[in-house]
């Protein structure tokens, strides 16, 4: 089986197309990075993947085809936008062990420590950085067939980045299948097993990461870089 | 470790197994960590160590042994022809690069020991420093 496949998937916002015939298969048990510029449909993607957001066409994940059975295997944590800024972590965590019965304690304990997060702190009070660890934490604490990971490193320094980067290596489940959305490839080229592109509101390129260094002999960041080469200029 | 994201990774392992054998990190009959241990060492994909070490272990650099990991091989001839490989390759490298710069065979091998000649004055120089 899968951990997620997408056919035909078709998505409008306010009369707007954001993303139209798309097609997608991830095996079960891979890195993938999801690649593409600010605003290409990186982040709509994943919430009509969860189904808080609902398109045309079909997707599954790991068997699961409505909604509702679908979030039971994905976990993907928005930004904690829905949480009060004067929430402890501890009050976060208490939350999220009520709501999903796969959320496994002794991992976010071992994750916790690993990043160096205190249960005391309000999310308010966390920076960028800490507050991406606490979205690692809380997303791969659950015991499911695909994660999900929104830009987690846009705007953190150095360190951070190496310990969720270390986190991801060491907290995905052999069979599980984590999508990775970035615009900046380089950060995360090693990790990867695959990547896919979102491109013209759609999936443009779906490719190996070791296929593209072997057979064209290219950087993953100049691989894509020449997608974008030639056509209108996006900046 | 640093990769080139130029060169598929999985090929860049083996390499990084074939120098640690060579310079004497790994010694031979030695035990390699489990594969996400060395994923995180090397700070790459699970899949990716998996790939290398399948390969590793295919032409026998390493020994897999059933539930209690895997061994850099303890046959010494084989590590021997390794050796050779590696030696060969580089010098490969080298002596392409030097053909193409219309160098004659002769004129390669003299070049190399004019080379050799200076680089030991040069270190004795600094010995006397």
């Amino acid at each position: 089986m899968t951990a997620l496949t997408i056919k035909d998937l078709r998505y409008k916002h306010n009369q707007h197309l954001i993303l139209h015939d798309v097609q997608l298969e991830l095996a079960p048990g891979k890195i993938i990075g999801l690649l593409g510029e600010n605003g290409a449909g990186k982040t709509t993607l994943m919430r009509l993947i969860t189904g808080s957001a609902k398109g045309k066409g079909t997707i599954e994940v790991n068997g699961a085809t409505t909604a509702v059975t679908r979030k039971q295997q994905v976990s993907f944590t928005d930004h904690l936008n829905g949480f009060n800024s004067g929430i402890k972590l501890q009050q976060i965590v208490k939350f999220y062990q009520s709501v999903y019965p796969d959320f496994n304690s002794d991992r976010y304990q071992e994750l916790s420590t690993f990043l160096n997060l205190d249960g005391q702190q309000k999310l308010a009070a966390l920076s960028k950085g800490t507050r991406e660890k606490l979205i690692i934490a809380l997303t791969l604490s659950r015991q499911v067939a695909l994660y999900l990971l929104d830009e987690p490193f846009s705007g953190i320094d150095s360190m951070s980045r190496k310990k969720i980067i270390n986190s991801i290596i060491k907290w995905t489940p052999d069979n599980a299948t984590l999508l990775i959305s970035d615009h900046y490839v380089t950060e995360i080229a090693p990790i990867l097993d695959e990547i896919v592109v979102v491109k013209d509101q759609t999936v443009s390129v779906h490719k190996g990461a070791d296929e593209i260094r072997d057979q064209q002999g290219m950087e993953l960041e100049d691989y894509y870089e020449s997608l974008y080469a030639g056509g209108d200029t996006h900046d | 470790m640093k990769f080139d994201d130029k060169v598929p990774i999985y090929y860049q392992i083996k390499q990084h197994v074939y120098h640690e054998m060579m310079t004497g990190a790994l010694q031979p009959g030695a035990k390699l960590p489990a594969v996400r241990q060395l994923a995180l060492d090397l700070t790459v994909n699970v899949n990716t160590v998996q790939r290398a070490l399948s390969e590793l272990i295919a032409e026998g650099t390493l020994v897999s042994q059933r539930g209690k990991g895997n061994f850099v091989t303890s046959d010494q001839e084989l590590i021997a022809r390794l050796k050779e490989t590696l030696i060969m390759t580089q010098l490969a490298v080298a002596y392409d690069q030097l053909h193409g710069l219309n160098m004659s065979d002769d004129e390669i091998i003299t070049s190399m020991q004019r080379y050799i000649k200076q680089r030991e004055v040069q270190t004795d120089d600094s010995i006397n420093d």
